[in-house]
């Protein structure tokens, strides 16, 4: 099985390798695994409190050169866009950008699943956090 | 896979009926098509545990490949040569799933229902700790890297990558443990209903430690190789 150019092109020239700070209210995190091979995926966001926008996307992969390159592929798109228009991308967006072959489906799963989990840990923290400004608030009013 | 309904499977050539387990057919002794087959413990005669004895297995594979071979049937009708053809190879798979215990395991979870089937399934989550370890360990395990590359002294990187490796064989070895008694309690409660509460909880638990497997091997052979390199 040989991998598609884009595939190679993103594993050798990763994007947006690294890591944001995790207690940014800002920032929201997923880290998933594929347990069929042992990959890990960290995927951040970080949303701009003004715009709802997604100003930046990093990652980190351990795993195979597909796993990677989805991940990778998955912050270049991230960026941009708004929470929701995130949820919106699909791994079957990654598979036809990279030409995934069947076997490596379940990576572009995994970082639909990142994106997923990341955006997930935004809205709880954002929930959060807008609960303890009310609480703030509440006795200078 | 317990199943109420009566598997029966129908001879081709005389119309008489058979069970799903037997290879050929017991009123014109035909050999049967592959039509309505059990899985791959009742093909070979064997009850769904997870201990089995690799010379015993390895005898049944022998003898029932002795039986379909097609060799013997040579001059035989094409039905016939068709139905050895699908019986030698449906045992071959069966044979090489449940010789290996991991893959015996991942079969078992299978036709429980619990084993990831396809893309839709694969993201079924190892405990999100024993993912933050690994997350952890593999971040480790690329600064040492990066240090060795910058020229460290050999102590220094081994020193860090032995501390690396210290929890997770550990874990390894506890993990190792749980699956066994696990594997041993699975085989007393097997033949119990499929809704019995304590045989699922015992596959579910099974379930659990094989979606954690993946994660501890592949750290370990990471570890390995960078201090074998």
């Amino acid at each position: 099985m040989a991998y598609s150019d884009k595939v190679i092109d993103h594993y050798e020239n990763p994007r947006n390798v690294g890591s944001m700070p995790k207690d940014d209210v800002n920032v929201g995190t997923g880290l998933v695994g594929a347990p069929e091979c042992g990959d890990v995926m960290k995927l951040q966001v970080k949303v701009n409190p003004l715009t709802g926008i997604i100003d930046d996307a990093k990652f980190k992969t351990f795993g195979c050169g597909s796993a990677i390159a989805s991940s990778s592929l998955a912050t270049e798109w991230l960026k941009g866009k708004t929470v929701d228009e995130a949820l919106a991308i699909k791994n079957t967006d990654i598979v036809a950008e990279l030409s995934l072959p069947p076997v490596k489906i379940h990576c572009s799963v995994l970082a639909e699943d990142a994106i997923k989990a990341a955006i997930g840990d935004y809205k709880k923290k954002q929930a959060a956090e807008g609960k303890t400004a009310e609480k703030v608030a509440q006795p200078t009013a | 896979m317990t199943s109420s309904v009566p598997t029966l499977q129908v001879c081709r050539d005389c119309g008489g009926g058979a069970p799903v387990d037997v290879h050929f057919c017991p009123q014109c002794e035909k050999i049967l098509s592959l039509s309505r087959h059990g899985d791959y413990f009742a093909f070979m005669g064997l009850p769904h545990r997870l201990n089995i004895e690799a010379a015993e297995l390895e005898r049944r594979f022998r003898a029932l490949s002795r039986q379909f071979h097609p060799d013997f049937f040579y001059n035989a009708t094409t039905a016939e040569r068709r139905a050895s053809l699908e019986r030698s190879s449906y045992l071959n798979d069966a044979y090489r799933t449940l010789r290996d215990p991991v893959t015996r395991l991942q079969y078992i979870l299978q036709i429980e229902g619990l084993a990831p089937q396809g893309p839709a399934e694969a993201s079924r989550q190892a405990p999100p700790a024993l993912l933050e370890e690994v997350f952890a360990l593999n971040e480790e395990l690329d600064e040492v890297r990066d240090a060795r590359t910058a020229g460290a002294a050999d102590d220094v990187w081994r020193g860090r990558l032995d501390r690396a490796r210290q929890p997770i064989e550990t874990k390894r070895v506890a993990h190792e443990a749980q699956l066994q008694e696990l594997s041993a309690r699975w085989d007393t409660l097997a033949d119990r209903p499929a809704a019995d509460a304590e045989r699922r909880a015992v596959l579910q638990a099974l379930g659990e430690r094989f979606l954690e497997r993946n994660y501890i091997n592949n750290l370990l052979a990471g570890i390995e190789r960078e201090l074998t390199q």
